[in-house]
């Protein structure tokens, strides 16, 4: 969110915009490497539940990639509302789907 | 798939979270695996039958429609 606003609200030399735009993704890095290590010491019915948000969450953003593919194909897009930003927002969004239906599913 | 953990674990006394604190689980995977929405893996299934002093096929049984 604050490399968002910095790099759409501020000037910055391309140099510098880069760095803000690669920070996050390094910070991003190491929180996939906690949560797969932290996915390692949960119970088997959590370690479930959240393979199947994964799998949920994949399943549904791979589905709305092909509907976006296909749908530019019409020349229909709409960048405000799909765009890379928009996509990892639905991606997670996906996963959190995913999660609330696996939990519900093993009363968890 | 059939357990009978409920019945074990009134023969011991315990609640849910005692047997969850016993072999290793959270209270409500536990809750997940007695109710027959999860079946546990090979190995959970063994550390319970130990605690219970018993074998895995008197915990759990399948089905008729799984046999």
């Amino acid at each position: 969110m604050p490399a968002t606003w910095l790099l759409t609200g501020q000037r910055f030399s391309q140099p510098v915009s880069v760095l803000i735009a690669v920070v996050p993704i390094i910070t991003f890095a190491i929180f996939i490497v906690k949560f797969i290590n932290d996915f390692s010491v949960l119970d088997e019915v959590k370690q479930r539940v959240q393979l199947e948000a994964v799998v949920i969450g994949f399943a549904l953003t791979a589905m709305l990639l092909m509907l976006l593919f296909l749908l530019g194909l019409c020349d229909i897009s709409n960048p405000d509302l799909f765009g890379y930003g928009q996509l990892a927002g639905y991606c997670w969004g996906f996963y959190f789907i995913g999660w609330l239906i696996s939990k519900k599913k093993y009363g968890v | 798939m059939k357990n009978t953990i409920k019945v074990e674990r009134a023969k011991k006394n315990w609640t849910q979270a005692d047997l969850a604190t016993h072999i290793g689980i959270s209270r409500q995977g536990l809750n997940s695996i007695e109710t027959g929405k999860f079946i546990p893996s090979t190995v959970l299934a063994l550390r319970m039958a130990k605690v219970f002093n018993t074998t895995v096929e008197v915990l759990f049984q399948l089905d008729d429609l799984e046999e």
